[in-house]
């Protein structure tokens, strides 16, 4: 059983597959080599890759190229070798693939697209900032795709004159933004362990909850609507529904 | 008074005004904070499931003004309050800088003279927007029968702009708002519509009106929706089910706002503005009120089986519209996906199409979704209240359960 490896980025599953097409190799499988445990029949091959590749050597629209960085995204165990027959197909097709959704791989490749983008707009709006030591802005994420980097482009755009710091606690990284660009780091490196909570945060806090209390109209009550929106997935990093994360209901 | 104190009071008095939209702008950050999403962020849902994406207050809660529907009506013996603008923009840098909203929608009450009250607004959005150089997204309310210099003021401060014009027709204004006139109101909708540009309300205007505190029919309201679109260029007109606040012998004593009703007008608003349909096709004289059944749609092609079923691989656009649970993204899609292949029932779900509603009203190849003899109009009918009903049976639920 051949399985193809890559070292978890962009760039290098890119290469990869792009050396496969080329070599007419179709793969049983592609994984991540960091986060793969594999059995004892499983056969790994790893091709020499190249960290800088330039991905604007495969031919296709800058379309096509985002649909599969935001697959790419995605927590799905299968993306690499969706990818791998979208981009087969994208190559041949170029942007007619969109309305081919006939065939499977071009079908689960925009919904999880889909997925990733929707789960990113989503925290767009959820995402929720505490201030800490010098006037920082820090916030705690747990998304299911690894939108980090489209949020930091987002955030970027929007505090542009603030510092902000944007922890995924799934993935153990970090979005570090010092008013001109933004970093994204792994954990592993860097040390945050005197991260201070002031005391008017709780003050904002408590205005917040107010308002938030108060916004909703006691006649047309729909906790079940409210939840819809706002999944329960989400609850533990949104100030206004700790509490109810924390009694673990909804009512 | 304390500052939550204030801000309970005023966010409870604005929070009938069902508009949250903060879409439409493409306001950019020059070097300050915010910018302006242009399809707009939710960024929390309250309690009744309203998306919360701006900070909705009043500037005050004092009014001149004594509407029977309106909690802050004149006559009205509650506690009153009035933000500084000051206070409006502390509250509002503080809560976005966090991300808890995205931009701040202010409104008012009338505080000595419209003129006075607009003046207020704009004081306190000119502090926001060049004091503190906030750049999200604003909305504010124009207070009817304000000088044309100052809504001319406001609107280059704000990304949307509106008025709200209350009730569909001018008698029901004039039983329940004796201060209001509509034309007062329509002034402002002209003007906003004959200004709009990038650098004044690009985002356009909105209105409001309450459903179910007069006798209008469903008609009325969609016409009037239907001429305000037309005239005023609205992005956007709300349905606000009325909330029994005051008791008065002109208002209807309501156990629970009509949610079924302001749900089926929002429907049909949405194939007023997307799906080329006309008022005139879902209601008339004669039947002058939505089927609280079925959805306005549904309803529409019942009465009209004639020109179904519709040939997916074949139909227009906007034949395929006109489909029960078919949208416009999967009528988009449909059309792009034939080019390329034939279309059968099984492609139609990754599609988006909602099968169990569609399959009645569509053939894929000429093939219909079982015996042809069940295409009648009694089967049909049978099987979508089936299907819908149990959908209300839901909310009835929700509303005994929750209220
Ligand atoms: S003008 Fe009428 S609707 Fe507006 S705040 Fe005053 S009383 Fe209420």
């Amino acid at each position: 059983m051949n399985i193809y490896l890559y070292d978890g980025t962009f760039k290098s599953l890119l290469d990869l597959i792009n050396k496969l097409i080329e070599l007419k190799i179709k793969p049983l499988d592609i994984k991540d080599k960091e986060n793969f445990k594999p059995n004892i029949l499983d056969n790994m091959i790893e091709l020499e890759l190249d960290m800088e590749f330039d991905i604007s050597k495969i031919k296709v629209s800058k379309n096509i190229m985002k649909t599969i960085y935001y697959v790419y995204l995605s927590s799905d165990e299968h993306k690499e070798l969706i990818i791998y027959y979208f981009l087969l197909n994208a190559l041949k097709y170029q942007d007619k693939i969109f309305t081919m959704r006939n065939l499977k791989c071009v079908n689960s490749a925009l919904k999880l697209a889909k997925r990733v983008s929707n789960e990113c707009h989503k925290l767009k709006g959820f995402v929720r900032f505490k201030e800490i030591n010098n006037h920082v802005l820090y916030a705690e994420i747990a998304p299911d795709s690894d939108v980090l980097e489209l949020l930091s482009y987002h955030f970027a755009k929007r505090l542009a004159n603030e510092y902000w710091l944007i922890k995924d606690v799934k993935r153990n990284m970090y979005s570090i933004y010092n008013t001109q660009k933004y970093y994204i780091v792994s954990g592993k490196n860097i040390n945050l362990k005197d991260i201070e909570i002031k005391e008017e945060e709780k003050e904002v806090e408590n205005l917040w909850m107010t308002f938030f209390k108060t916004i909703g109209i006691e006649a047309r009550k729909n906790k079940r609507c409210q939840m819809n929106f706002m999944p329960k997935k989400y609850w533990k990093y949104i100030i206004e529904m700790e509490d109810a994360y924390e009694k673990g209901n909804n009512r | 008074m304390t500052l939550e104190e204030k801000l309970k009071i005023l966010a409870d008095s604005a929070k009938y005004d069902a508009s949250c939209s903060s879409s439409g702008s493409k306001r950019i950050n020059s070097g300050g904070i915010g910018n302006a999403s242009y399809s707009g962020i939710c960024h929390s849902f309250a309690s009744d499931g309203r998306c919360i994406s701006l900070l909705k207050i009043l500037l005050t809660n004092c009014c001149i003004f004594d509407c029977k529907y309106c909690i802050n009506r004149k006559t009205n013996n509650v506690k009153r309050a009035i933000f500084t603008p000051e206070e409006i923009c502390t509250i509002t840098m503080n809560f976005y800088r966090r991300n808890y909203i995205e931009g701040l929608f202010l409104s008012s009450g009338i505080i000595k003279s419209p003129d006075y009250t607009m003046e207020l607004l704009i004081k306190t959005i000119k502090m926001l927007r060049y004091k503190y150089h906030f750049h999200g997204y604003i909305h504010c309310k124009a207070i009817p029968g304000a000088s044309e210099h100052l809504l001319k003021e406001l609107g280059s401060l704000v990304d949307r702009l509106s008025a709200n014009i209350e009730l569909p027709t001018e008698n029901g204004l004039k039983l329940l708002a004796p201060n209001k006139e509509e034309n007062k109101v329509t002034k402002i909708m002209s003007y906003v519509k004959e200004n709009r540009k990038s650098s004044f309300a690009p985002a356009g205007q909105s209105t409001q009106m309450i459903i179910g505190a007069t006798k209008e029919t469903d008609l009325d309201i969609m016409n009037k929706s239907e001429k305000l679109y037309k005239s005023y260029d609205l992005k956007r007109v709300f349905y606000s089910s009325y909330i029994p606040v005051n008791k008065d012998k002109l208002l209807p004593s309501l156990t629970t706002p009509p949610l079924i009703r302001e749900h089926r007008l929002y429907e049909a608003d949405w194939l007023l503005r997307f799906y080329g349909f006309k008022t005139s096709d879902l209601l008339d004289e004669e039947n002058p009120n939505f089927n609280i059944l079925m959805d306005p749609k549904a309803n529409w092609a019942l009465r009209h089986l004639d020109e179904f079923p519709k040939e997916i691989n074949q139909v227009s656009y906007y034949d395929l519209l006109k489909v029960p649970g078919i949208g416009i993204k999967s009528a988009k899609r449909i059309i792009a996906c034939r080019k390329n292949f034939k279309i059968t029932f099984e492609d139609l779900k990754k599609m988006g199409v909602v099968i169990k509603r569609a399959k009645y009203f569509i053939s894929c190849n000429n093939k219909y979704f079982m015996n042809r003899e069940y295409f009648k109009k009694s089967f049909i009918e049978a099987n979508l209240i089936l299907e819908d009903n149990v959908k209300i049976e839901n909310k009835k639920e929700q509303l005994s359960l929750f209220s």
